[in-house]
């Protein structure tokens, strides 16, 4: 099996942007991630193309993936549309990465992209529970901001885990996304002003919960054949997992922990030869705050039920013991459902690359992306790292 | 053998409106004698409250709903004016599918009718289950729409129910107008000529009392019509129990008008508190009276859940009626057809679940690979308990619940869901989504004991899909 490495990457704002379509929001990532390669790339180097989009809203459901290639000039490359609701790009990754792996790319582009700010109240709510459980789940009336709160409720009763904890998550992620140019919500915020926000879906308030976001991410898998034509300082897939499973809570034996989560860290961190001890940094899926503590505790950085206590006490912060979304996560930087997993990528290679800027984790080496669908029906975990520094 | 009743039910929803809350939103209250009126619930109506009462009736009797060999239902407010109803009713009560099937309806008359179908069908076909459920409406500044109550009784009926269902007797006579509901309306209405009201009402419910053969020294408890709460004792003077006797039972000081309901509410009041005969007449325009004189053997087991629990406001009253509310959102909603709904109705009915024959763990819907080995197996079907344990919940704000649960959620305010394990027969247990009812959202916690019900889950394209919903353990 060839290896796989990461040349370039880049995304657009995220935002709410009357002006500009799922499209021309992914021209901008499409661009900035052509300029991001090290020594540069045509255009016509690309042999496979990956676009994950849930098509929220129903624009174009059918050939959504084509219809965003052919806007950038890559007519004649073979484009699928990946779809596994909030993990879509996570999965356009994996593509990517197997394309290249298995020998039939040397240059794959795994992307995603979705505009959610230009519907109307109602059928913005209607989008929002397609990716439910839809027979049982949301017959019982519940959204997904219900289901994560059902989640956070479990984790409460189970580990004593507190509100304020999940504000803990909301603070470190706002205060990492004011350094992100690229944030939807880049302001900072404090324990109190997440503390007092009103409630969404209770024990949920308005800071546990991450936005709805126009945006588009895309990155480049290059195979160990051709990459030195790209780079000099390359950043190899060490790991690759993921899993599926589950898709409502109900279904699990456990509600505190996302079994696919686990699955595919386990296959990541196998391949990669590398434990939770070994990561510089990691981009975890935050769409609630919950899920980041459910995140920590199912990747292994801290034990199940201390993820609460691993927020209070700073470790994910920037000069923590293990930066977690350095970018703002979704809660800060955004969550546009299909762009969300490519988007993680851009902030694994800028972190590797040493161009995070103020978020820079200094000597960043190795570093993990989490991208989870649903409420974790669905889950990749990429681990990359830089080579020659080891 | 005679037939009687083996078993009584009854329910009326837990929200109450006072007279007093009418009073002053309208600087008046025209349905006189009524202190309260029972409120459906934002998800309720007459088979669900038919549900309720039935459930009651059939454990109260020690009958399984297999056994039931036919089944009445009467109201004057069925859910669809054409569709039969009784083929989900009788689902959510694993009444088998060859049973009987009657609904009674057009007029307030329609219980004891039901009683009388059930009476003569019973010899053949085995106990026969007779549910009177109504929730009547009118105007809101009317007497009809001020007193308008809901509630619902059942009768399991067997050839030898201990109440025995000696005597019926009807009388008619061609006097309309006192009260109708015209096609495609929901709200009952009158002329409101009041002394012309009066003499239909009172010489169809003589005349039916007259023709009707009873012990009246063994008879000491009456059921009557009751629009409001001064109607019934019009008559007493024809029956033969004192004013204070018929008052005793007289449900509609407390639950409102309750329709066809009316004299089988009181009937199954009666027999709760062990009377030793009955005779009861409903009378309703156009006009009839129907009466039935029930002698009573042996103690008849009952179950009533008539009680009130949460008083509400007249501007709460109306957003749960609907009077209020915007209906559903444009936007579309999410969407799970028919056919998918009727596959699953034993689970979302009756909580069937399936054990699955490799691991013997249960499985809850029982649909595809086992969740837990993983196995593709057929599954055997096993039902869950009633009860369950909250193992997780929410609570949905005001205004952030799915489109197709907005209307809903205007009538009712912010909702709780959440996951409830339910107990299996032989151990072991299965969890599934649930929307709670009758509870304060705050009030819900991880580990709290509900049970389950059946109320409207929501009306798509006109069409309102039945399912499960928990309540607290009463």
């Amino acid at each position: 099996m060839r290896d796989a490495y990461l040349i370039g990457a880049g995304q657009s704002d995220f935002g709410a942007f009357p002006e500009e379509s799922y499209r021309s929001l992914f021209r901008t990532a499409f661009e900035e991630m052509t300029e991001s390669v090290p020594n540069g790339i045509s255009r016509d180097d690309i042999d496979e193309a990956y676009i994950g989009m849930v098509s929220i809203g129903g624009r174009q459901i059918g050939l959504p993936g084509p219809a965003v290639t052919e806007h950038v000039g890559l007519d004649g490359v073979p484009c699928v549309r990946l779809e596994n609701a909030c993990a879509a790009s996570g999965y356009s990754v994996r593509q990517a990465i197997q394309a290249v792996r298995s020998g039939m790319a040397d240059v794959a582009l795994a992307g995603g992209t979705e505009v959610m700010n230009d519907l109307g109240r109602d059928r913005a709510r209607y989008w929002l529970g397609v990716s439910g459980e839809m027979e049982w789940e949301r017959m019982a009336g519940t959204t997904f901001s219900g289901v994560f709160a059902q989640i956070a409720s479990a984790h409460m009763a189970e580990y004593g885990t507190t509100s304020e904890q999940l504000s803990h998550v909301a603070v470190k992620s706002h205060e990492h996304g004011a350094k992100n140019p690229h944030a939807h919500l880049g302001y900072e915020c404090s324990l109190d002003d997440a503390e007092s926000a009103p409630t969404i879906a209770a024990p949920l308030g308005l800071y546990h919960c991450c936005p709805m976001s126009d945006g588009a991410a895309s990155v480049l898998i290059a195979s160990e054949d051709v990459v030195d034509d790209y780079t000099d300082d390359p950043i190899r897939v060490a790991g690759a997992g993921a899993s599926s499973g589950g898709i409502g809570l109900f279904e699990r034996d456990s509600y505190t922990s996302i079994p696919a989560t686990k699955q595919a860290a386990e296959s990541a961190y196998d391949e990669a030869g590398v434990g939770p001890a070994d990561l510089d940094f990691a981009e975890v899926h935050d769409c609630f705050s919950i899920a980041e503590i459910v995140a920590y505790e199912d990747l292994g950085f801290c034990e199940p039920g201390e993820g609460g206590d691993f927020a209070e006490r700073g470790a994910p912060k920037l000069g923590g013991e293990l930066p977690v979304n350095t970018s703002g996560g979704l809660k800060s930087k955004g969550h546009p459902i299909g762009a969300t997993g490519a988007s993680q990528m851009v902030e694994v290679f800028e972190q590797l690359s040493g161009h995070a800027g103020e978020r820079q984790v200094a000597d960043a080496t190795v570093g993990l992306a989490h991208n989870i669908g649903g409420s974790g029906g669905a889950a990749t975990v990429h681990i990359l790292e830089r080579e020659g520094s080891a | 053998m005679s037939p009687g009743i083996a078993g009584v039910g009854a329910y009326a929803p837990r929200t109450r409106l006072p007279g007093d809350a009418i009073a002053a939103a309208w600087g008046q209250f025209k349905a006189g004698g009524i202190e309260e009126t029972a409120v459906p619930g934002p998800d309720e109506d007459v088979l669900t409250m038919g549900y309720e009462a039935a459930r009651n009736a059939l454990d109260a009797a020690g009958v399984a709903g297999a056994e039931v060999g036919a089944v009445g239902f009467a109201t004057t407010n069925p859910p669809v004016e054409e569709e039969a109803l009784l083929p989900r009713f009788g689902e959510m009560l694993a009444v088998p599918e060859t049973a009987e099937t009657t609904v009674y309806t057009g007029s307030l008359t329609a219980g004891v009718r039901a009683l009388r179908g059930a009476a003569r069908a019973v010899d053949a076909v085995g106990p026969a289950l007779v549910v009177a459920s109504d929730a009547p409406r009118g105007e809101l500044d009317e007497a009809l729409g001020q007193g308008a109550g809901a509630g619902a009784a059942a009768f399991v009926v067997t050839p030898d129910g201990p109440a025995t269902l000696s005597a019926f007797a009807s009388v008619s006579e061609p006097a309309a107008g006192t009260r109708f509901r015209q096609r495609g309306s929901d709200r009952a209405e009158g002329l409101g000529i009041t002394t012309f009201d009066r003499q239909a009402f009172e010489s169809t419910v003589t005349g039916a009392l007259d023709g009707l053969a009873f012990d009246a020294d063994s008879v000491d408890a009456a059921a009557v019509q009751a629009t409001d709460g001064r109607q019934p004792y019009r008559v007493t003077g024809a029956l033969p129990v004192s004013g204070e006797r018929l008052k005793a039972h007289a449900t509609v000081h407390t639950l409102g008008d309750t329709g066809a309901a009316s004299v089988p509410l009181s009937i199954a009041s009666a027999l709760a508190d062990d009377a030793s005969g009955v005779v009861g007449v409903a009378a309703g325009s156009g006009a009839t009276a129907e009466a039935v004189a029930i002698d009573v053997a042996g103690s008849v087991p009952a179950t009533l859940a008539l009680d009130g629990e949460t008083d509400v406001d007249y501007a709460h009253y109306l957003r749960q009626r609907g009077e209020i509310t915007g209906g559903a959102p444009q936007g579309g909603g999410g969407y799970v057809s028919l056919p998918a709904w009727h596959r699953s109705l034993a689970q979302r009915y009756r909580l069937e679940a399936g054990r699955c024959p490799e691991c013997g763990r249960l499985n809850m819907p029982p649909r595809g690979a086992c969740s837990h080995c993983q196995a593709l197996v057929e599954y055997d079907p096993v039902e869950l308990a009633r009860t369950g344990t909250v193992e997780a919940s929410s609570i949905i704000s005001q205004g952030g619940a799915p489109p197709e649960f907005a209307e809903l959620q205007g009538r009712s305010g912010e909702y709780a869901t959440g996951i409830v394990a339910f107990d299996g027969p032989e151990g072991g247990s299965a969890s599934l989504p649930a929307l709670f009812v009758e509870v304060d959202p705050e009030d819900v916690a991880v580990g709290d004991e509900v049970e389950m019900t059946i109320r409207q889950i929501y009306t798509q394209e006109g069409v309102t899909r039945y399912g499960f919903k928990v309540r607290p353990v009463a």
